[in-house]
Formats: structure tokens, sequence, C-alpha cells
């Protein structure tokens, strides 16, 4: 079933749109209490928090004596200089986790791609970092980035390449990066395993040919292969990218967005204006910028799966 | 003459390096290497005394391993164990709680939307869609309010329903794509011999359709046990904390005893990648099938 022709109408006789709710008036049974738990904890949400981000609200969370604001809270987001700070690291940080991230998780794949003896056991390895829990990761990479008897400080000044122990997660240079390493060693084999799936629709006699008229390994990857890929390519860095913009474990628990806000990015900075500063109209009002931004995406996901379905028709 | 004439046989008959699959392998063991090294400190660390972990050069290999972190984690009367055995506790009621119960409201909503053609099918979609596209931070700050209102704040019933509901779209999605390879033909055949659309649906429909319930369960299983932002905003008893909130108490600023904290966080992921490596298959295909296919 595709979603192209999920989203057309149904086929068949025209019958009125409430004729036909009275005709399937069982079929919605099944699927009601689904959709009750549904509407309550993702309908509501999404509308009170658009209602809360023109509210000033009290930091005892009394949300009744609230004041209407108008815009003013995107006012003050929009202006301000920890916006654009912040905005910036966020932008570093999803791009380059998405695009690493993709780019290791392709080699993977094609490596990969030819049958070998340890294969599945290979594969298996570089899927457990995925699968384990984000807050693990994140206090075993604290552990190795520590500033004092960290292995890779020690690594680096073991193989020379400085004279005593970085402090990885304290320095407003290397913080970022640091962090990204490790997302990037959570997520790669995602991508790996998306375009393994991917690798298994090109066709084999495609390649043949290919090779057989001449095509050196380059020419049939990039003339054969990677055009076969592009649709799951695309889903697969806009999942990255969604997932990556929204990512929150990592930089709170390493380093609380730390120091100095370097290594803040928009979801930390939400979770700490509400949370931590109990200014919930303002981290609505952030969140609300995030939706525009994750719908913005999501438009181009939707494009991106159903233009992968019409290719594949 | 002879010489020359051996030599190009010889070059012929040998194969030219095959650069391609050289550097492949190269980099398969790079990014072995790089997945594996941090996992491998973690054990060796939860292998060492506080004291010689805090060493500068490290050692490398622990020179007295010792199984005393794990000991003390696993002692229910110690402190520090009894705690680390409540929050490993928590943390699978709630993901045995909501994977059981995801899989019971799921199913019969999959089976409808893969079955039936009734208006508003499409609003699966843009469920899934938004469950991946929206943080969950997004919605913490109304549903924390939400969960206030029900006084159920601080209660494992709270991470359940939520859990519960975020994982509803992405399990309805995976079971739909099983339920839409089984050929109706099956239950069409079961209803002539007389089987009620029920009968129909729990004799033929149902067993057919559990590789699909096997890797639905595995998700929501591994999301409920791995989640860190409901938990921790939600729970405020000290009793209750699941592991991924409960481990940070080994954290502190000042006397992080980080042997004790690998070797936590190394138990907390033993189930989950055991029932990834026993249940990779399905694992697999849940992950490519929920992304990829539609």
């Amino acid at each position: 079933m595709s979603i192209a022709t999920e989203l057309a109408p149904a086929p068949g006789r025209r019958v009125g749109l409430m004729q036909r709710v009275v005709n399937h008036r069982a079929d919605y049974l099944y699927v009601l209490p689904a959709l009750a738990v549904m509407m309550i904890v993702i309908a509501y949400p999404v509308y009170y928090t658009l209602e809360l981000s023109l509210f000033k609200t009290p930091a005892n969370l009394q949300m009744k004596d609230k004041v209407y604001v108008g815009l003013d809270n995107y006012v003050t987001i929009l202006t301000s200089q920890s916006f654009r700070d912040v905005t910036v690291n966020t932008l570093i940080w999803t791009i380059s986790s998405t695009l690493i991230s993709f780019l290791l998780g392709l080699c993977a794949a094609l490596a990969l791609h030819r049958e070998f003896a340890g294969r599945g056991v290979l594969r298996a390895v570089l899927l457990v970092p995925y699968v384990v829990s984000a807050v693990a990761a994140s206090y075993v990479w604290k552990w190795l980035y520590h500033s004092d008897f960290g292995v890779i400080g020690a690594l680096s000044v073991q193989f020379g390449f400085t004279d005593r122990p970085i402090n990885f997660l304290d320095n407003l240079y290397t913080v970022l990066p640091s962090l990204i390493v490790v997302n990037i060693w959570r997520e790669f084999s995602f991508a790996m395993i998306m375009l393994m799936a991917g690798l298994q629709t090109v066709p084999d006699q495609l390649l043949r040919a290919a090779q057989v008229d001449g095509a050196n390994t380059w020419q049939r990857f990039w003339h054969v292969t990677f055009p076969h890929l592009k649709g799951v390519s695309m889903v697969t860095l806009l999942l990255l990218m969604v997932a990556n913009f929204n990512s929150f474990i990592i930089p709170w628990v390493m380093t609380g967005g730390g120091p100095a806000g370097a290594s803040d990015i928009w979801i930390t900075q939400i979770y700490q204006l509400a949370f931590g500063r109990q200014r919930w109209g303002l981290a609505s009002a952030y969140a609300v910028i995030l939706f525009v931004v994750l719908m913005t995406l999501g438009y181009f996901y939707v494009k991106a799966l159903t233009r992968g379905d019409e290719a594949r028709a | 003459m002879t010489s020359t004439l051996a030599d190009t046989s010889r070059s012929a008959a040998r194969k030219p390096i095959d650069w391609w699959r050289w550097s492949g392998r190269v980099f398969l063991l790079f990014l072995l290497i790089f997945t594996v090294l941090p996992m491998a400190w973690m054990v060796l660390t939860s292998l060492k005394s506080q004291f010689a972990a805090m060493q500068y050069p490290p050692q490398w290999w622990p020179a007295e391993p010792t199984l005393e972190n794990y000991r003390k984690l696993l002692d229910p009367s110690n402190s520090v164990g009894h705690e680390f055995l409540q929050y490993f506790w928590n943390s699978l009621y709630v993901s045995v709680a909501t994977t059981i119960l995801g899989v019971v409201v799921a199913v019969p909503a999959a089976y409808a939307f893969s079955r039936f053609r009734f208006p508003g099918r499409t609003f699966l979609f843009f469920a899934v869609l938004v469950r991946n596209m929206f943080p969950a931070v997004v919605f913490l700050m109304p549903l924390f309010l939400l969960m206030r209102r029900l006084g159920l704040v601080g209660t494992h019933t709270s991470l359940i329903l939520t859990y519960l509901t975020f994982g509803l779209p992405l399990s309805i999605w995976l079971l739909k794509g099983f339920y839409d390879n089984i050929p109706i033909q099956l239950e069409q055949a079961a209803r002539i011999d007389g089987a009620t659309r029920f009968q129909a649906f729990y004799m033929i429909v149902l067993p057919l359709s559990s590789p699909g319930i096997i890797a639905t369960s595995i998700f929501s299983f591994i999301g409920a046990w791995n989640e860190y932002v409901y938990a921790v905003t939600f729970l405020n008893n000290k009793d209750k904390l699941t592991l991924p909130v409960g481990i940070q108490r080994y954290f502190t600023e000042f006397a992080t005893d980080w042997p004790g904290l690998m070797a936590a966080t190394f138990l907390m992921s033993v189930p989950v990648v055991v029932l990834f490596l026993v249940l990779q298959k399905y694992f697999v295909r849940a992950l490519t099938e929920g992304a990829v296919k539609s």
C-alpha cells in the first residue's frame, strides 16, 4: 500500500462523507481506542503549546494566573543574542551529525553488501550503539573524555598529538565536536541499515550489464547503484536530520549545554527555559518556532516518500 | 627467453588487486574499532577498583580485575544494590507493561487500517509523521500539566500512558505492513467454512502476523527501556526512578564512582542488547519497514 494511493480519493462511486462514515461505523470500533489515546496525548499538547506561547506564565505554574502578551514571547526570543548563538550551534550539530553519519553509513553499507564470512556478526556489532540507551552512551563517553583520567586524552598524549590531556568537554571549541562524535557513534549504523535495505533493490542484471559494457567500479556505483538509492537516501537523510534536530539526551547528560552555552542547542534551551527557569510561555514560543521548522522538513519528508512510490510504481 | 615467458604467464594468472574491496575492508575495520573501543573501555573500567581507574597514565588492562562493582550492584542487602535492583525492576515493569498494552491496542487498529476502507484512514499516516517529527520536549510541558491534573505525576502509570501513546502510531504502522502482506483470501476461505469475522482474525490472521507482533514488541520495549526525557521530568520519588534516570545518582560532581557507573551502564545495557541480538532479524525489518516502506 503506497502513500500516493492512500492519499488519492477512493475509486468507485462517489458517496457523501457522512454516508461513508455511517456505512463504516463498525470499522471505527477497531481503531477507536488507539485514536482516542492519540488525540489526547498528541493533538491536545500541540494546541496547548500554541496557546501558552501567547502568554506570560507564572513561575509556580498556576496556569489560571497567566497573562496574555500577544507575540511578545516570539519577539523576545527572535531578537535575543542567545537565540542566534544557539541556532548556530543547532545548525552545526544537526548538519555535521547528519552528513557524517550518512556518509559513514553509506560506505559501510557498500562494504557490507558483498557476502563474506562474519558479515552478519559485523552488522550486529555495528548496530549495538544504536540499540543501547543514549544515557548509557553519554556516561561511557563522558568517561572516555574525562579531563584527568580519560582514555582519549591519555592516548593522544601517548601518540604525541598533545603534551598533556585535553579537557574536551570544558573547552569552548572542542565541546561541540566532541559531542558530535558521540552522536555519530550512536547513529551511523541506522543509516547503514537503511542503505543496506536500499542496496537490495538495485538489480544485479544492470550492474552486470554495466560491467560488460566496461564500466569501472566507480562508474557502476555512480551511474547504476546511486540513482537507485536516491529515494532511500532522501528518507534516511531527513530522518537523521529530524532526529538530530530533536536530540536532547547526549548534550543534556554530557554537558547540560555548557560550558557557557557552547553546546546549547534548541532542545536543551527549551528544556532549560521550561524546567530550569519555569518560563513556560517563552519555552512554548520556542517550541512553536521549532514546530514550524520541523513542519517544513516534514513536507520534504512526505515528498521524498511519495516520490519514491511513484518511481517504484 | 624462458624466464620472460614464465614472468608474463605468472602476471597474467595473478589477479589484479581489487583496491575497492581492500579499502572497504580497511574501512570496516576502522568502523569496528570505533564502535567497539568505547564499549570495551566501559567493561574494562567496570572491572577495576576506584583507585585503579583513577590513574594517569591509565591502566590499559586492569592489574587486579575485580567483580566487586557488580557484586555491589546486585546485592540487595547493600544500599547501592538495593536501589539499583529497585530501578531495574521499575524499568522492567514500565517497559513490559508498555509493550503488552501497546500490542493489545495496536493489533486491532492495525488490522482495521489494513483491511477496512473508512474515511480518516490517512490520519494514521500523519500520526506516524507527527510522532517521528516532534521531540519529546515539545510535548513535555502540556503533558506534565495534564498528568498533574490527573494526579499521575510521580507514578509509573504516567510513563506507561505516555510511552504507549507515542509508540502507538509506529506500532500500528509496522503491524499494518504485515497485515497488508497476508492474503485476504485466507480469511475469506475461513469465513466460507463458517468462521465469524473474529474467529477468522483470531485463528488465521493473528498467528500469521506473529513476526510483526514480535518486531513491534521489541521496538516498543527498547524504546521504553531507554526513554529518559519523560522519566526524568515525571518521576520525583526516589523509589520510582527508572534506570536511565536512577543511574544519575552515581554521578555527582565531586566524587563520581566511575567503575561503579560503568558497571551500572553495562548491566543497564544487557537486556536490550540481548533482546536485539536474539531477535535481530525482526528488529532490522521493523527499522527499515517503519521508515522506507509505506
